[in-house]
């Protein structure tokens, strides 16, 4: 307990990660019913929390070592599990974004959910979330991340079922807890093995295992793998993917904070957080890189055929992510860090303005909004577009940045394969995001002008009365254009950063990148940098073309191709081949056979006991008649037939 | 050990007595002052949750072994002694069997018909319950055992509810089939062991041949498994739990079936280390096929006590499987999830039951929407739920991943198959508080109040407990180890 006092950081630490919970525990038991109060407490828990994490950041960038704090929480047998703060450049950073990103979503909220019935419980799981991210973040053994990590999908399940009343909302909560959970227990699984095998689940222990030479390859790929399948679920990674886009019957503040920015991030975030545990097994990594692009590819192909708003950025929360991961899985360690950052804010940030959009025209299509005269709300519609140039991937904003990075990383590998799925990932992203911007500008048939007019009227009506609601709303979705617009340019400062304390993290991502650096990349640095802007350009050009010039049939070249739009708009069918497999093989297979099987056969079987008993004493009753003839007679016969027995 | 042993106040004996003295005291109220008779079996079982509670944190668990023994030789020509001690293994026991009368006793405060009856019978079932986990004679085993199966048949027939005569009777005939395994089988064994003690310890020191302990082990693992609900001897549970009234439901799943995997443990695998070696995959088996199946048949259910009911197959094959595998962390893993497991159905019944008080329906898709209507009430539930889900910082889930860990240990292929039961036990959870508590608000049932304050208490304590050992496992796993390592030492 000392330690703490004594350490500003760790106590700057234990206060940030706390108060949270602290806000969600009486926000439920004492202030359920005083919704000002509620939102209040959360509010001032989460701006602490940031500036804790501020200051933590500040500490550990000036600091040349990591922070550790160890306490042994149970112990059996030979399993000893310790809990405690484990604050590396990594941790620290990640603890920033979600506490910032966290802070901004919660004022926000505070106009987006402003007179809803479920305000207080809504601030409440908020809180949950937040205590528990952080938590996960500077968790320092992968048990306790894994603790947490469970614990945010319980949030997550929770936020997505906010308005329970909706069946939908409440299947698709559902939906994302159980598919988290699939993937979740092969990470269970590989933390079990870890225990057996390994037996020290310290996270910077775990990373300086491989080069130790204690364990076998065979086992670190098994283990990696593993560990993997958790990413695959939380991070809806192919084939559990999903979930996410589902996931988007919460309210859209949820949506920005847990199912772009931080949350879905986290499976990215544990592949980096023990790097170089998965690095020493380029078999699982090969894996991962093929998953991750398999996801960028099928997420963006989803993205360009759906209409509503929120389902777009959940595609493209999809397919980013998976690019995070192909960076990670090449050896990028940075590059997928770095886009882990950027696109928390662009990402949150897109979130936000949809919101806007979708709080004012109460519809989450694109297209009844930009009819409806959604170009004329100006500060989100310029904001959004920063969001989308920034996740097309166009300088000079954050996202070309880490995109260049993570096309650099995957132009180290040996196959050019991956490099041109990247690029064509790129150019759909580009393509996909500015067909919403464009259908958002320039609407099909133009502005209603009646509705517009209406709208108009209503919106400067509301801006009179919820001015600072509409603010609160406002400066966040501003804070988070600004930092889009600037994050990029600390691309060396931040690489210092991340890269400094890292030796084993250094050493593993030149192992994992060394098949292509002897041949010096697919392509020259600077024809990358063309083509990866190139293929940006080219994808806003063709919706530029299809959906923004004058004249456009804006329909999409894939309308021409009805299968293709068919197969993109029901998912590559994955959501069908889940619900059939779930109802033949275990509602009207399994299920059915074993009820049957308790009821028919165990249950029968022991009634039938029971009745051949009760039977059998009936048939038996007759014997105690009580006549005295009868039985008289009874042993005459046994009599006779005894002595007949005798004599033959 | 001499044949008298007493290190001043009788603590356990007091425990067993607040139970004993508590139905005598009922009895001697008038049937028709109810109030009196509920404020006099929550005093005794107050008494019995004080005593308790002193007892756990007077417990030395640096120190381990039988602590606070109590002997005193009462038949000399057989061998019976009056032998009460605590260690790891019963005070966890002890400790669920006070929350759970506690509680369920505050529970049933709004009961008006027949209230001296139940609440008499109620004690006599718990004094049974506390017999069985304080004695360690076998004679005296058996007897408390068998007291505390009798009272479930009058309590599930006359206050019972869905099919309540099948239910009471089918009950009945499966444990007493069980009892008709325990009984030959301590008979053997005082045979065996000489015909001179029935003393667990010194029969334990006596040892028997490895053919003797295969015949012991399985009878006894059979007899107490079907209180256990071990599969495929489980289809009484749930039909039981239909049945029963609520603070029955919450004895008879909280406390009553850890009897079964207590007995298994306490009795069994004593007396027969190798026998259990011999018979451990079998019962693996059993174990591993409990918790997919029982999960599976969760989901086809309609009625929310058999989904908990099926959900205690499932959980209670958990403790099976952790105590199958012979490990220190197994057999830690089951102690600990009989007692999470056992606080969380508690919490589970409790919840319905005021739910099926207030609806007279049980039925999901009656049900529906209740979140709206009763909120509180609602988030017991899910609250209990999401521990029967293994949430995090809840106690089940340190129980099982300590189980899980020796489980893949020691039987890749079968831990590996149970912990697909983890992914169907979540779907079937969440499958029923969608149905029942999510969804636009039922109409019929708008007018019924929520929880009043009074009580939230008991749901409130158990939620508590769940969250603190969850919290802080620890507090519980040093108990539970400080029996268990030199136990596992002594295989």
């Amino acid at each position: 307990m000392d330690a703490i006092f004594k350490d500003p950081v760790l106590l700057a630490t234990v206060i940030g990660t706390s108060l949270p919970f602290l806000s969600m525990a009486v926000i439920l038991c004492l202030t359920r019913h005083n919704p000002m109060l509620s939102s209040r407490i959360s509010v001032t828990a989460i701006v602490v929390a940031a500036i804790c994490a501020l200051f933590n950041l500040a500490k550990v960038a000036s600091a040349s070592h990591a922070f550790r704090f160890d306490t042994a929480w149970m112990s059996s047998g030979n399993i000893h599990l310790t809990f405690g703060y484990y604050l590396d450049p990594l941790s620290a950073l990640m603890l920033t974004i979600v506490a910032v990103v966290a802070c901004l979503v919660q004022i926000y909220s505070l106009g987006y959910m402003s007179g809803d019935p479920g305000y207080s419980r809504y601030y409440a799981f908020m809180s949950l979330f937040a205590w528990a991210m952080m938590n996960m973040v500077i968790a320092s053994t992968l048990i306790q991340l894994f603790i947490f990590w469970e614990l945010v999908g319980l949030a997550s399940y929770m936020l997505i079922g906010f308005y329970y009343e909706k069946f939908s909302a409440s299947q698709a909560g559902k939906k994302a807890f159980v598919m988290t959970r699939v993937g979740d227990v092969g990470f269970f699984l590989g933390i079990i093995i870890l225990t057996l095998g390994f037996g020290n689940l310290g996270i910077p222990d775990l990373n300086s295992a491989p080069g130790t030479g204690t364990l076998t390859t065979g086992f670190i790929t098994m283990a990696a793998m593993l560990i993997f399948c958790g990413v695959v679920g939380k991070s809806a990674q192919f084939p559990l993917i999903t979930w996410l886009p589902d996931a988007m019957e919460g309210p859209t503040p949820v949506s920005a904070l847990l199912h772009s920015a931080t949350m879905v991030a986290a499976g990215v975030y544990v592949f980096s957080r023990i790097f170089p545990f998965f690095a020493a097994s380029p078999d699982a990594m090969l894996v991962a890189l093929a998953i991750g692009t398999v996801t960028m590819l099928l997420a963006s192909t989803m993205a360009m055929t759906t209409y509503d708003l929120k389902q777009v950025w959940a595609y493209s929360t999809v397919s980013q992510l998976g690019m995070m991961v192909m960076s990670l899985a090449a050896g990028g360690y940075f590059a997928g860090v770095f886009h882990l950052t950027t696109h928390a804010g662009f990402k949150a940030l897109l979130f936000l303005c949809s919101g806007i959009f979708i709080h004012e025209f109460h519809t989450n299509d694109m297209r009844v909004i930009g009819k409806q005269g959604g170009r004329r709300q100006i500060i989100p519609m310029i904001c959004i577009t920063v969001g989308a140039l920034a996740l097309s991937g166009v300088p000079p904003f954050s996202g070309f940045f880490s995109k260049e990075a993570i096309l650099a990383a995957l132009n180290a590998q040996a196959s050019p394969i991956w490099l041109f799925a990247g690029l064509f990932g790129a150019f759909l992203t580009a393509y996909y995001s500015f067909r919403l911007i464009f259908y958002l500008l320039f609407p099909k048939g133009g502005i209603e002008e009646k509705h517009a007019v209406h709208e108009m009227d209503s919106h400067g009506h509301k801006e009179e009365h919820h001015g600072g609601l509409f603010w609160a709303m406002a400066v966040p979705v501003m804070i988070l254009a600004c930092v889009t617009v600037v994050l990029g340019f600390t691309e060396h400062s931040l690489q210092g950063y991340i890269m400094a304390g890292g030796g084993a993290v250094k050493h593993a991502s030149t192992q994992a990148a060394a098949g292509g650096e002897a041949h010096g990349g697919v392509v020259g640095h600077q024809l990358l940098v063309i083509l990866g802007i190139s293929a940006g350009l080219l994808g806003i050009i063709l919706a530029w073309f299809e959906f923004g010039r004058k004249g456009a049939s804006r329909n999409g070249f894939l309308s021409y191709f009805p299968p293709v739009w068919k197969l993109f708009d029901a998912r590559w069918y994955m959501d069908a081949f889940f619900r059939w497999f779930l109802d033949t093989a275990i509602y009207s297979g399994l299920t059915n056979i074993f009820t049957r099987n308790d009821r028919r056969i165990i249950d029968g079987g022991i009634d039938g006991i029971c009745f051949f008993t009760e039977a059998g004493g009936r048939i038996f009753s007759f014997m105690q008649s009580g006549m005295l003839q009868y039985n008289l007679l009874i042993m005459v016969l046994v009599a006779g037939l005894a002595m007949l027995f005798c004599l033959v | 050990m001499t044949s008298m042993e007493m290190a001043g106040f009788p603590i356990l004996t007091a425990i067993l007595m607040s139970t004993v003295l508590g139905l005598f005291s009922i009895l001697l109220i008038p049937p028709e002052r109810t109030k009196l008779v509920k404020q006099v079996s929550m005093f005794w079982a107050t008494v019995g949750l004080i005593l308790t509670l002193w007892l756990y944190f007077n417990f030395d668990h640096n120190k381990g072994g039988l602590q606070f023994v109590e002997r005193v030789l009462w038949v000399k020509s057989l061998g019976i002694y009056w032998f009460h001690g605590v260690d790891g293994i019963n005070m966890p026991m002890l400790l669920l069997t006070a929350v759970v009368l506690f509680t369920g006793v505050w529970t049933m405060w709004e009961l008006e018909y027949r209230a001296k009856e139940f609440f008499a019978l109620m004690f006599l079932l718990v004094a049974g319950v506390y017999g069985m986990f304080l004695s360690m004679d076998l004679f005296w085993m058996f007897v408390w055992y068998d007291v505390s199966l009798f009272p479930m048949y009058p309590l599930i027939s006359i206050w019972g509810g869905t099919r309540k005569e099948y239910g009471a009777m089918k009950l009945t005939l499966y444990l007493l089939a069980g009892s008709a395994l325990i009984l030959p089988a301590i008979i053997y064994a005082w045979v065996q062991g000489g015909a001179v003690t029935f003393d667990l310890f010194e029969l334990q020191r006596i040892g028997f041949s490895l053919y003797d302990q295969k015949i012991l082990f399985v009878m006894l693992y059979l007899g107490f498994g079907i209180l256990a609900a071990v599969w495929p001897f489980h289809t009484w549970s749930p039909v039981g739990h239909v049945a029963a009234p609520t603070a029955v439901s919450m004895i008879h799943a909280g406390v009553l079936m850890k009897l079964g995997a207590y007995g298994i443990l306490r009795i069994g695998m004593t007396l027969c280390p190798q026998g259990l070696g011999y018979w451990s995959d079998l019962m693996a088996l059993l174990a591993c096929i409990g918790i997919v199946y029982g999960a599976l048949v969760g989901l086809a259910q309609t009625d929310l006590k058999y989904v908990i009911g099926y959900s205690s197959v499932s959980h209670m094959g958990i403790v099976g499987l952790g105590l199958a595998t012979m490990t220190v962390s197994g057999i830690n893993g089951a102690v600990f999830q009989m007692f999470a497991h056992g606080v969380m159905t508690a919490l589970f019944f409790s919840s319905v039951g005021y739910i099926y008080d207030k609806t007279h329906t049980k039925v999901i898709p009656e049900l529906g929407g209740m979140s709206k209507t009763m909120p509180i009430a609602s988030a017991f539930f899910i609250i209990a739920a999401l521990a029967g889900i293994g949430v995090p910082l809840m106690a089940s889930f340190w129980a099982e991943l300590l189980v899980f860990i020796a489980a893949v240990q020691v039987f890749p292929v079968g831990g590996i198959f149970a912990l697909v039961g983890l992914i169907i036990s979540a779907l079937f959870m969440l499958r029923v508080v969608q149905r029942t508590f999510y969804g636009e608000k039922n109409e019929k049932f708008a007018h019924l109040p929520d929880v009043s304050p009074f009580l939230a208490v008991p749901r409130i304590i158990l939620i508590g407990v769940i969250l603190f050992f969850g919290f802080f496992p620890k507090v519980m796993l040093d108990v539970i180890q400080s029996a268990v390592i030199p136990f596992v030492g002594s295989f």
